[in-house]
Parts: structure tokens; C-alpha cells; sequence
């Protein structure tokens, strides 16, 4: 069975039910925004199906493959958290090289974006450079499924539109869920958005679905509204 | 051999003050304790605790770098301890 498929998460902390029996799943070329209020769970989902936080119960199929644990995951789905995680020891070269199959890495390496800062540290470029860095790894790694935590986090219009290309370039053999709280952007680049409320995943068909489920207040953005409502 | 890399790495960071700060430490005890027997409790002692600084305190982050190579926080502690006890048995054994 092609794609990942991810079912029955339930995640409490104390006594407060943060997930409650989600699903989710995505396919190889496809791009699943998932939106949601802050503290609403979205970054705690995305880090239950990559394994790296336990939940009361979950369910994490790769084409076919049960994952349970980070080193199942790995090769098939790899997690970009929402603040930077390159190590800052290391030369860009390095994390690359780490990161990247030998073909790809070639490729990576001339990328305009990143070619002048091989023997630069993450620690001396700019949030935006780092990012797209990250990024640019991941998409270019074997990895399948993509989990992105806010990707734009502290970008600039300029890069975060770089970034925005790139995923849509790679996105025809990766599925890829990506979360944001710069909703525009996920509207504009997700093929369907799913939006986690109380605790459930909801499939929103079109823009004002958001303002019905309380995602959005009533009236604002009309404009943005006009413009991305034939979403699906 | 990605895999030896990446603990290369993941260790280059940690394991060069906790060898330097083992060599350093049994000269303020000399006489009390053979020199390599000193050096290797400090190693058993030492790399642990520059991997809690280095990586649960300093840069928590930079745990995810390695989950996405396929090594969880589990197994990296476990080879930290691992690897201590090693060099700790063969200094001692010296």
C-alpha cells in the first residue's frame, strides 16, 4: 500500500487530550498543509509520526511498512523542526554530505544557494540561509515523506519564496505535509489542507471552511480569501 | 559508513574536551592513582557529561539532526556510555 497512512494518534499531556484518534495520510506528490491554532497539537503530531515523541497510542505506515520507532523512519520520512537543527560544528559540506545520496549531493552542492557557504558553519549564515539549507537537504535526501514544521519561520519574502519553488520542484516524488502559522503559504502551496481542532484532524474543502471552524475570524482576509478559495 | 560519519560527528564535538579534561585531571591527583587509571575514570565521567552539556542543555535541538540520520537519543546516550566504559576499561587495563 503506496503512501504514508497514519492513524489512532492519542496524545495527552496531564489531562489535557492534545490528539485524539487523528488520521492523516499523504502520497507521493502530493502536499498536505496542516493548520491549526497555536497549542493545538500540529508540531506534536508531526514529531509523534516521526517518532521522536512517544504518544498513548499511534499508527505509522510507510508504503506497506509499520514504523514504531526513529530508526524505522529512517531513509523514509524525515522531520524539519521549526527551529534550526544543523549542527553548529559542523561545515555545510559536512552536513550535506551526511544528508545527501552521492548523486544528489552534487547537486546540492553547485546550488547557488548553497555552493557559497560550503565551508561556512550554520552558526555564520543568516536565519533565511540556514533554513533554505535545511530545507534544500531534505528535499534532496532518499527520504519519501517530508514532515515540515514552519518552514517559513523567520523568513524573508524573498526566500520564502525560493523555498516555496523548491518544494514544489521536488514535490512530484515526495509527499510532504508542511505546517505554518503563515497560513497563506500553506494555502498556496498544499494540493489539501487538513486542519487539527480540538484535538481531531477536519478536511477543509475550501477557504471559508477555516472562518466555519474558527481557524479564521469572520470577515478578516476576504481578500486572501477571494483569492485561494477554489482550493481543492 | 554514513552511519560512522555521523557518529564521527555527532562525537567530534564532545569527545576532544572530554579526552583533554582526562588527561588534565589526574595530574592534580598524582600519587593517589596510576595516571592512565585516572585518565580513564575521568574519560567514564567526562563524556557523559560533556554530551548532557553538549546536547540535552547547550544545542537540544541538534538531537534532531541525528534522529533524521536514524539515530535516537536512546542509542546516542547508549554508544556515550558504551564508548566511555571502553576507553575507561582499556586505560585502566594498560
Amino acid at each position: 500500500m503506496n503512501g504514508l497512512h497514519v492513524d489512532s494518534v492519542r496524545k495527552q499531556f496531564g489531562n489535557r487530550q492534545i490528539l485524539n484518534d487523528v488520521f492523516i495520510s499523504c502520497i507521493p506528490g502530493e502536499i498536505v498543509g496542516l493548520l491549526g491554532r497555536n497549542g493545538s497539537g500540529k508540531s506534536t503530531l508531526l514529531k509523534i509520526i516521526f517518532g521522536a515523541v512517544q504518544a498513548q497510542n499511534k499508527f505509522v505506515r510507510v508504503d506497506g511498512v509499520v514504523i514504531n520507532s526513529l530508526s524505522k523512519a529512517n531513509g523514509l520520512i524525515q522531520y524539519l523542526p521549526n527551529d534550526g537543527f544543523l549542527p553548529l560544528h559542523l561545515s555545510i559540506k559536512d552536513i550535506i554530505s551526511c544528508f545527501c545520496s552521492t548523486e544528489s549531493c552534487r547537486s546540492v552542492l553547485q546550488n547557488q544557494f548553497v555552493n557559497p557557504f560550503l565551508k561556512h558553519q550554520p552558526g555564520q549564515l543568516s536565519g533565511g540561509e540556514r533554513r533554505a539549507i535545511e530545507i534544500l537537504i531534505m528535499l534532496n535526501s532518499g527520504a519519501k515523506y517530508l514532515l515540515f514544521d514552519e518552514p517559513f519561520n523567520e523568513l524573508s519574502p524573498l526566500y520564502v519564496e525560493v523555498i516555496k519553488t523548491m518544494i514544489r520542484l521536488h514535490s512530484s516524488k515526495k509527499g510532504i505535509i508542511v505546517t505554518d502559522h503563515n497560513y497563506e503559504h500553506v494555502l498556496d502551496l498544499s494540493s489539501s489542507i487538513i486542519l487539527l481542532d480540538h484535538g481531531n484532524t477536519k478536511p477543509i474543502k475550501n477557504c471559508h471552511d477555516l472562518v466555519a471552524l474558527g481557524y479564521l475570524p469572520e470577515g478578516a482576509n476576504s481578500e486572501m480569501l477571494k483569492h485561494h478559495t477554489p482550493l481543492l | 559508513m554514513r552511519a560512522i560519519k555521523t557518529l564521527f560527528f555527532f562525537y567530534r564535538k564532545i569527545i576532544i574536551p572530554a579526552l583533554t579534561l582526562s588527561f588534565l585531571l589526574p595530574l592534580f591527583a598524582a600519587g593517589l592513582i596510576s595516571f592512565l587509571a585516572g585518565v580513564g575514570v575521568s574519560f567514564v565521567l567526562l563524556l557523559p557529561l560533556f554530551h548532557y552539556l553538549g546536547y540535552e542543555i547547550r544545542y537540544p535541538n541538534e538531537y534532531y539532526f541525528y534522529y533524521n540520520l536514524g539515530f535516537s537519543r536512546f542509542a546516542l546516550w547508549g554508544l556515550t556510555v558504551g564508548i566511555g566504559l571502553l576507553v575507561g576499561t582499556v586505560m585502566l587495563l594498560i
